[in-house]
């Protein structure tokens, strides 16, 4: 098996694209049915109203986590392309910077990017709001490149994991991710019942 | 849990996250990289005033590498085209559930025009956030986390500490 097959050229670029729409539309089914369309629903965490988006978000980052490990493990994935061609480079502070401004937009805004599109297709009028808001924000980023373009490539890392970067294996930090996401999963349904907002 | 009628009809939320999981799964076994949003929202941020003003978008220092000679047009992208396949895959959903209802989601007595230029703050706020993050929820939080990626754990930390936080000052938007 010569997994990841685009990285392995086994196919090409123009069948990635009809890839793309597939994927793209199981993507966004599943962002349906898991209700998140609906701002109400994507915010509902932030109150401790209801916790969907932790539940989601952490038993989907944690089966792709684990899948990609053991079809790594059993030799049916080559996780080193990943880490020699394609996985994210960190960039510590642009990337701090960027999580306090997007999730400042996602708790005023109600969306992150992939859910507007959702609810665009929903009929959510504050969806499509959001994505022309989206646009003007990208193109002031783009504007005001001369003032901050050099703090956007600072602090580089490269592509450093999180077992890299504290000296564990693979398997040991999935293994901890996995504990850590159950815990959150107690944690968020203790949440829940304080529900501070609604007392 | 407040079973409020917005939140009820959906799938149980860890089978959806499986789903979803599996997905991204598939994603990464096919194309090496993960899912991903904002990235197709920038390339239409460049399109867009690329009609009006060619040059100061080509020569923009950030937009300037999808103008570069030898590539395709700009939306020609892998992640366009997925983002293309979220929106029909997101009105599948919404058809077959029989969802579809034009509305605003807001707090019950929250002013819909308030509630719209906050969107519209809040897309500008984060659509900035994106870029100095180089992604954002589906590219950075869930796709950089799973394959623990450190600053995409940085990222996600810093999203929802900031909105927990955030989430007090527009508490009545919500509620």
């Amino acid at each position: 098996m010569n997994a990841p097959l685009y990285l392995n050229e086994v196919i090409s670029v123009h069948t990635s694209l009809f890839v793309a729409i597939g994927i793209g539309v199981l993507f966004g089914f599943v962002l349906e049915r898991a209700g998140f369309g609906d701002s109400r629903n994507l915010t509902s965490i932030f109150y401790f109203r209801d916790m969907r988006v932790l539940r989601v978000m952490f038993s989907a980052l944690v089966t792709a986590m684990l899948g990609l490990v053991i079809l790594n493990r059993v030799g049916l994935f080559d996780y080193s392309m990943l880490l020699d061609y394609s996985l994210l480079k960190t960039y510590l502070w642009p990337q701090l910077v960027g999580g306090i401004l997007f999730g400042l937009g996602f708790v005023i805004g109600g969306y992150c990017p992939g859910t507007a599109v959702v609810g665009v297709a929903s009929g959510k009028i504050d969806s499509i709001v959001f994505l022309i808001g989206m646009i003007v924000g990208i193109d002031i980023f783009a504007l005001g490149m001369p003032l901050w373009g050099s703090f956007y490539k600072s602090s580089d890392m490269g592509r450093v994991t999180l077992w890299q970067y504290f000296g564990t294996s693979m398997e040991t930090m999935a293994g901890i991710i996995t504990i850590a996401a159950l815990c959150a999963f107690v944690l968020a349904w203790l949440a829940e019942k304080w529900a501070p907002y609604d007392k | 849990m407040s079973a409020s009628d917005y939140a009820k009809g959906y799938w149980n939320p860890f089978l959806a996250g499986i789903a979803l999981g599996l997905v991204l799964l598939l994603t990464f076994f096919i194309m090496g990289t993960g899912l991903g949003a904002s990235g197709a929202i920038a390339r239409t941020a460049a399109v867009l005033p690329h009609t009006f003003i060619p040059e100061a978008v080509e020569h923009n220092q950030y937009f300037k590498v999808f103008y570069k000679t030898g590539a395709s047009y700009p939306l020609i992208d892998w992640m366009v085209f997925e983002v293309i396949g979220v929106f029909f895959g997101g009105l599948i959903g919404v058809i077959t559930a029989k969802r579809f209802k034009l509305s605003i989601g807001k707090g019950a007595t929250f002013p819909a025009i308030n509630r719209l230029l906050l969107a519209f703050l809040g897309g500008i706020i984060g659509g900035i956030g994106t870029r100095f993050a180089m992604g954002c929820t589906s590219g950075q939080a869930l796709s950089g986390g799973a394959t623990m990626v450190l600053g995409s754990w940085i990222f996600m930390m810093t999203v929802f500490a900031t909105a927990f936080v955030a989430a007090y000052f527009v508490r009545k938007e919500w509620q």
